[in-house]
């Protein structure tokens, strides 16, 4: 049947495309996995090598030799464990407060929350250096830390899922007597699991990433996060590049793992965003 | 503004019980006083690190501080000394021109990809797996890789300029092509989040829609173009602003790669904004190219809503 085979021959053409692009696709992530297992001459040999003639694992210890690896990866961990932590218990409540009570002063809380969204951290970076400076944090975890513990987004994020929370729910508790914060924190907190986890990958990816701020707000080695760190190494050992790789995939490993283990509840997260419009 | 019926009702309510206000022991004065209580931390975060920031701003860009010395009052003279500024003026340049060059061609590619990965094929859960890998690697990361593949000797781009023939290709040293090395690998980058986003838009589309046209004899075209688009037009106001706001606050490549070189080749306005404040120590003279910054993004806010409601109600 002609027809059928047409199909068929659409398919098979269809894979070869999807394929040759997710090779495309993947080409610098391969590659930096491969130089990491490179020497230096395999790297700067000019005939453009694509493997390691052997898995020279030397390469990933030497990078937590040379320099304060260990440090920079644990600063990453900490700072951003502590930024998603804030997020997830600040974000749900101001957005309860936003979908669930009125109050004199919401909509214009709503409207510039909504508002801070547009206005890019670049923006501000100086009169926030001049903030963290007035109150002594610079160079400090909570120098890092505090001014991300809420995001316009997460707030926002929040919001639209309680409101679909039926004010019912929360009327019968009343009326069985259940104090607001035991309302808050055994029935509308439950009832939007799927959205905190949504809320933590987000945070997640953008704080473990944080670079500029990081830049400005430390001085010296003891504070900084993993950006910032592969950075100054890559200006210290120009050509070291098998290191920089090797520390690159150190770096890149944790976000990798977690989207591939979370990936429904990430790809929508990240789709969530529109839902914002 | 802030849609549904339930928070219309509300708002109705509320405008009826304000007069009662929040003192008192009436159910809905408490209400009042423990929203406002929920949202004590929003008011005061927001309030330091966002408000308060955007008015420090314009007011330190009326000075000339060097951090350490006393500010001296200047007024304007700050933004006339920018206007007249030949590196300012090249750094709005350099951040156009990097910012379109990387977000249109990623709206394109960006819906394209989205347009095939809402059919059904085999495989299509890993495709999309390995496709959206780029978005979650790292910028900083993302960076030091491309600095090996522009590498002169050893890069990908070298060799095989090498093996056509041509020699002496230095991508990141040479200012015809450094900016569009930076947009190659934004866009490598930044298209996976907005294809994410685009399918989640073509998602929403009701099937009833096709189907009706189905029966009246459309085409995938015809679909394609009275149907999908129109109805995607609030996702793709929504992938505008942001993908411009995202592309204007490019930092991290640009330090890694070139440090806005070569020349100033790659000096968008954060660089410009980091080198003056944090560098050179001219606070103030960075905040007013920061208030300059906000006043381009803004406009182009307004000028892309206008541009979409005018389509909508034409």
């Amino acid at each position: 049947m002609p027809r059928s085979m047409a199909r068929l021959f659409m398919v098979v053409l269809g894979q070869i495309a999807l394929l040759a692009g997710a090779i495309l696709i993947m080409t610098p992530v391969l590659y930096m996995v491969s130089a990491s297992f490179m020497t230096n001459d395999e790297i700067f040999s000019t005939r453009f090598q694509i493997l390691p003639s052997n898995l020279n694992w030397g390469n990933y210890i030497e990078v937590f030799a040379r320099f304060n690896f260990m440090r920079y990866l644990s600063n990453s961990v900490f700072v951003t464990g502590a930024i998603v932590f804030l997020n997830l218990l600040f974000s749900p409540m101001i957005g309860y407060s936003l979908a669930k009570f009125d109050y004199p002063g919401k909509n214009i809380l709503m409207l510039f929350i909504l508002a801070t969204v547009m206005v890019p951290f670049t923006a501000i970076l100086i009169p926030l250096f001049l903030i963290v400076r007035g109150l002594g944090w610079v160079n400090t975890y909570q120098g890092l830390i505090v001014p991300f513990a809420m995001s316009a987004f997460g707030v926002f994020l929040m919001r639209q899922f309680i409101i679909s929370v039926p004010d019912d729910y929360l009327d019968a508790a009343r009326i069985d007597g259940a104090g607001e914060f035991r309302i808050y924190f055994q029935i509308v907190l439950p009832l939007i699991q799927p959205a905190l986890i949504t809320l933590a990958i987000i945070v997640f990816v953008a704080s473990w990433d944080e670079f500029l701020w990081v830049l400005v707000a430390t001085a010296g080695d003891t504070l900084r996060t993993l950006p910032i760190g592969l950075a100054k190494f890559r200006e210290q050992y120009q050509t070291r590049f098998e290191l920089m790789m090797a520390g690159s995939v150190i770096a890149a490993a944790p976000m990798v793992v977690v989207f591939l283990a979370l990936q429904r509840r990430f790809l929508q997260g990240m789709a969530g965003l529109s839902g914002l419009k | 503004m802030f849609g549904t019926p339930q928070e219309q009702n509300l708002r109705h309510q509320s405008f009826h019980q304000r007069r009662r206000g929040i003192l008192g022991n009436t159910l809905e004065a408490r209400k009042k006083r423990l929203g406002l209580v929920f949202a004590l931390p929003a008011f005061l975060f927001f309030g330091a690190f966002y408000l308060y920031p955007l008015f420090q701003t314009f007011y330190v860009s009326l000075f000339s501080w060097g951090l350490l010395d006393d500010p001296k009052f200047l007024g304007m003279t700050n933004y006339s000394r920018l206007f007249t500024d030949k590196e300012f003026i090249n750094s709005v340049w350099v951040s156009f021109l990097y910012s379109f060059g990387v977000v249109i061609p990623i709206w394109f590619i960006a819906l394209g990809l989205a347009l095939i990965f809402n059919r059904t094929f085999p495989g299509r859960q890993a495709y999309l797996t390995v496709y959206y890998i780029p978005a979650v690697i790292s910028l900083t990361v993302w960076s030091l890789i491309w600095l090996l593949m522009y590498n002169p000797t050893f890069g990908i781009f070298s060799v095989a300029a090498r093996a056509l023939g041509i020699t002496g290709l230095r991508m990141l040293d040479d200012p015809s092509t450094a900016m569009p090395a930076m947009i190659i690998l934004s866009i490598w980058k930044g298209t996976p989040v907005y294809m994410v986003i685009f399918i989640a838009g073509l998602r929403a589309i009701p099937n009833d829609y096709y189907e009706a046209a189905q029966i009246d004899g459309a085409n995938a075209a015809q679909c394609l173009l009275y149907i999908t688009l129109p109805l995607l037009r609030p996702v793709f106001l929504y992938v505008m602003v942001i993908s411009i706001i995202e592309a204007f606050k490019v930092f991290t490549p640009m330090y890694i790669l070139t440090n806005g070189g070569p020349g100033s080749a790659t000096r968008v306005l954060s660089m410009f904004i980091f080198q003056n404040g944090f560098q050179y120590l001219k606070m103030g003279y960075a905040s007013a190219a920061s208030v300059i910054f906000l006043l381009i993004l803004l406009a182009l806010a307004i000028i892309q809503f206008r541009l979409l409601r005018f389509q909508q109600n034409d």
